[in-house]
């Protein structure tokens, strides 16, 4: 019975007139939302919005006072709630892998409870492991404490796609990420997210992540919502003192062409750098270790280039030096104008790169970072 | 039937023995508890040793005295001990090893002595787990008492086996029930003890 | 002295193979039905929490009855043989397994359960999948415990003509043949020693693979 799928495509997930109250705090009150088929949607605003409470009663983990949900015209409260979960991916931000399983396991355990033959997993589990890029012959026997945050992290994505749901819950699923790779994840989400083609509802609590990822952006303040609406609509016709708040904090600089790289790059830490004599395996291990996606090589005091995880995973030849695969990255000055650099960069396909003063690391430019400190 | 006299005479024997017993053992496993507090070595052969003991089975270490001490009162004492000294040894040791170094620093600024310390900081605070250890040990040792009657140490054990000899069932059960009414009252006297001397009454 | 000559001599005498082979058998059956109940037991009261408490006293009190009384208070129900030392073996066991397996259950890390039920297990499939492979560990320990016990009550067993190593033990303090209490006291003790390493090797193995890190 819990094999038959509730539904192949989100029509509309409506919320109407709910309510939750823990004693007498509303967690949420008087909510009225309308979830599109196919869009990605935000939920935002500050702790104790009420953003994750409505989140988790899409799937019943907290069951409101008053009110309904209902999924293409299913009142959730109809279903058995261990059926309705198995229709939904579910990520959060402490992932929680179970230690005691490998990651094939952890990817497998839903399809296994329903009822998929060892075969299919297998196969599913693969696809999935290449589709998140960790390469399966790796990883499906590793276990989750062998991992990076990063790394773990698509594994939870893997695990929620498993059985293919039509509508996936994600809970501050990059919350816990530093920016680099955060940015890194929110890209590779991106690119998932319109080859899936799945209804997402995301929650947050950073408006950069928001204005990147959202279709369109759900604001919650004391459990209510203040305004739904597409990202550039929050920022040119603001409902409210709270939203121009927390969308326009961000508007700091208003002329990008007096704007230099170094009012714009990021902090450049010793631990993005490896040195150019390197072998694959162990460079594996120690951007694990600091958990890096993306690593910068250096002969002595002279750039290689950049390596990410993804290209390591792929290299068969695991005596092979870093020198030999970094690829050449742009470098800029940090008195190089801002629109010239993101010019370059876009030119380039290059999302990230590296700023030199003049001949020793000075600063990151992550082009995402760049444009969302403009907006 | 057994009468009541020879049930009385036996329990005496038995709280005599268990008892007995029990006080050497106290009084021989702390000072050792607090040698293993400054010898790696001792600590080592100490912590080993209460391991290995405590899987050995009571019967055969009972049985063993026979060719080593022979029967009576005195092999009874220490094939007891043998079982009985290890819990508490442990208990006090880790008791006493558990101390906030942080406290032992700022009773040595002070200008306490280590005996001082000693009396005044790890003793108490390893109260708790000694009196549990000290529990546990009287129960062993109540246990092991009926056993030890087969090596002719007297006490309520020597019912049983005479019960035994026979199969009969209420001189049985005249030897089995004041020993399980011994053992609840140890039980619940060093229950209440434990707690007292917890601090805050709170049962570890 | 021991020497090779009177070890096999004892050992032949008081046809020491077979006693060996009941004791283990008897240790075997006791330790298996105590994993048995005692898993099950720290499961139900875990599974009704109010409970727990009656049972675990109610199990702590057995705990504290003499070995040796506890087989005798059987023998009436079970009469003689290896059943009345099995029984006591198992009801002494109860408790470290059950009290581990439900303190392993209880104390299983809140995001493990609250990602299992999110992810759509039922709370069977939860306590399965997830809880009970957490506890090992801890469940492991308890069965380490018993075990201990089951080799010390099995081998009161020869009191009470269940057979086993205590047997020898009783006729050699009752005939008074020295070699013979020494070479079974010794035999009996290295027994337990060694099952107790061995269980001490698998828990630590479960620790490293179950353990929370």
């Amino acid at each position: 019975m819990q094999n038959r799928r509730l539904f192949d495509r989100i029509e509309s997930i409506k919320f109407k007139g709910i309510t939750k109250k823990y004693g007498p705090v509303y967690a949420v009150k008087d909510l009225d939302l309308e979830v599109r088929g196919g869009e990605l949607l935000i939920l935002i605003g500050p702790s104790g919005s009420g953003k994750t409470t409505a989140l988790r009663m899409m799937n019943r983990m907290i069951d409101q006072d008053t009110g309904s949900v209902t999924i293409n015209g299913l009142d959730t409260r109809d279903v058995d709630p261990v059926r309705l979960r198995r229709n939904m991916g579910y990520v959060i931000q402490n992932i929680g892998l179970f230690p005691h399983m490998t990651i094939g396991e952890n990817i497998g355990l839903v399809p296994k409870l329903e009822g998929w033959d060892k075969k299919k997993i297998h196969q599913r589990v693969s696809n999935l492991l290449d589709f998140v890029s960790l390469p399966p012959d790796i990883f499906m026997k590793r276990y989750p404490r062998q991992l990076s945050g990063g790394q773990q992290q698509r594994v939870g994505l893997a695990r929620a796609m498993a059985t293919d749901p039509p509508l996936f819950l994600m809970d501050e699923p990059f919350g816990a990420l530093d920016p680099i790779l955060r940015k890194q994840l929110q890209k590779e989400f991106l690119k998932i997210k319109n080859e899936i083609n799945r209804t997402i509802i995301f929650v947050t609590h950073d408006i950069e992540e928001a204005l990147v990822l959202g279709d369109r952006i759900a604001i919650m303040d004391q459990g209510q919502l203040v305004q739904v609406g597409p990202p550039e609509e929050l920022i040119f016709n603001p409902a409210s003192e709270l939203v121009s708040d927390i969308v326009d904090n961000q508007r700091k600089y208003k002329h990008m062409d007096t704007l230099k790289v170094k009012d714009l790059m990021s902090a450049y830490e010793d631990k993005y750098a490896l040195d150019g004599k390197t072998e694959v395996c162990d460079a594996v291990e120690e951007m694990t270790k600091r958990d890096l996606e993306t690593a910068f090589v250096f002969d002595g005091h002279e750039l290689l280039g950049q390596v990410t995880m993804v290209d390591l995973m792929k290299c068969r030849v695991k005596a092979q030096k870093l020198a030999d695969l970094a690829r050449p990255m742009k470098t800029f000055q940090p008195l190089d104008s801002v629109a010239f650099a993101l010019s370059e960069m876009k030119k380039s396909g290059e999302y990230i790169a590296i700023v030199m003063d003049p001949n020793k690391p000075a600063g990151i430019l992550v082009s995402d970072e760049v444009l969302l400190k403009l907006i | 039937m057994v009468g009541l006299e020879i049930i009385l005479e036996a329990t005496w024997e038995h709280i005599i023995l268990v008892y007995t017993t029990l006080s050497i053992s106290i009084a021989i496993s702390i000072p050792l508890a607090f040698a293993s507090l400054y010898s790696r070595k001792l600590e080592f052969v100490v912590m080993k040793f209460a391991n290995l003991v405590q899987a050995v089975p009571s019967f055969a270490v009972v049985a063993i005295m026979v060719p080593l001490l022979g029967i009576g009162f005195t092999p009874a004492v220490v094939a007891i001990m043998l079982r009985a000294l290890l819990p508490i040894v442990k208990n006090t040791f880790i008791g006493l090893k558990n101390v906030d170094p942080s406290i032992i620093d700022y009773a040595q600024g002070m200008g306490m002595s280590q005996w001082q310390i000693n009396t005044y900081i790890r003793l108490p605070n390893a109260y708790p787990a000694m009196f549990a250890g000290i529990k546990f040990a009287g129960i062993l040792a109540n246990s092991i008492a009926v056993l030890t009657a087969f090596i002719g140490s007297g006490g309520l054990g020597e019912i049983i086996f005479q019960g035994l000899i026979g199969y009969n069932t209420s001189t049985l059960l005249a030897g089995a029930i004041p020993a399980i009414l011994l053992a609840i009252m140890i039980d619940r006297s060093f229950s209440a003890l434990e707690k007292k001397v917890t601090p805050g009454y709170r049962k570890i | 002295m021991l020497t090779i000559q009177v070890i096999a001599e004892v050992w032949d005498k008081h046809l020491m193979t077979i006693r060996t082979i009941e004791h283990l058998q008897m240790f075997s059956i006791a330790l298996t039905l105590s994993i048995i109940i005692g898993v099950s037991v720290g499961v139900l009261i875990y599974m009704r929490p109010k409970t727990a408490d009656t049972v675990l006293n109610f199990l702590n009190i057995v705990e504290t009855i003499p070995d040796l009384a506890l087989i005798v208070l059987l023998l009436p129900v079970l009469k003689l043989g290896a059943g009345p030392t099995i029984a006591a073996c198992v009801l002494y066991s109860i408790l470290p397994i059950a009290r581990n397996t439900y303190t392993g259950l209880k104390g299983v890390d809140a995001q493990y359960t609250y990602v299992a039920s999110a992810i759509g297990l039922s709370s069977r499939e939860a306590l399965f999948r997830v809880r009970i492979p957490l506890s090992l560990p801890l469940i492991a320990g308890g069965i380490r415990i018993a075990l201990v016990f089951c080799m010390g009550v099995v081998t009161l067993g020869g009191l009470v003509a269940a057979g086993g190593l205590g047997t020898v033990l009783q006729n050699g303090v009752q005939l008074y043949q020295k070699d013979a209490i020494l070479v079974a006291g010794l035999w009996t003790g290295l027994l337990a020693v060694l099952l107790d390493g061995f269980a001490g090797i698998i828990e630590k193995k479960l620790q490293e693979r179950y353990g929370t890190w």
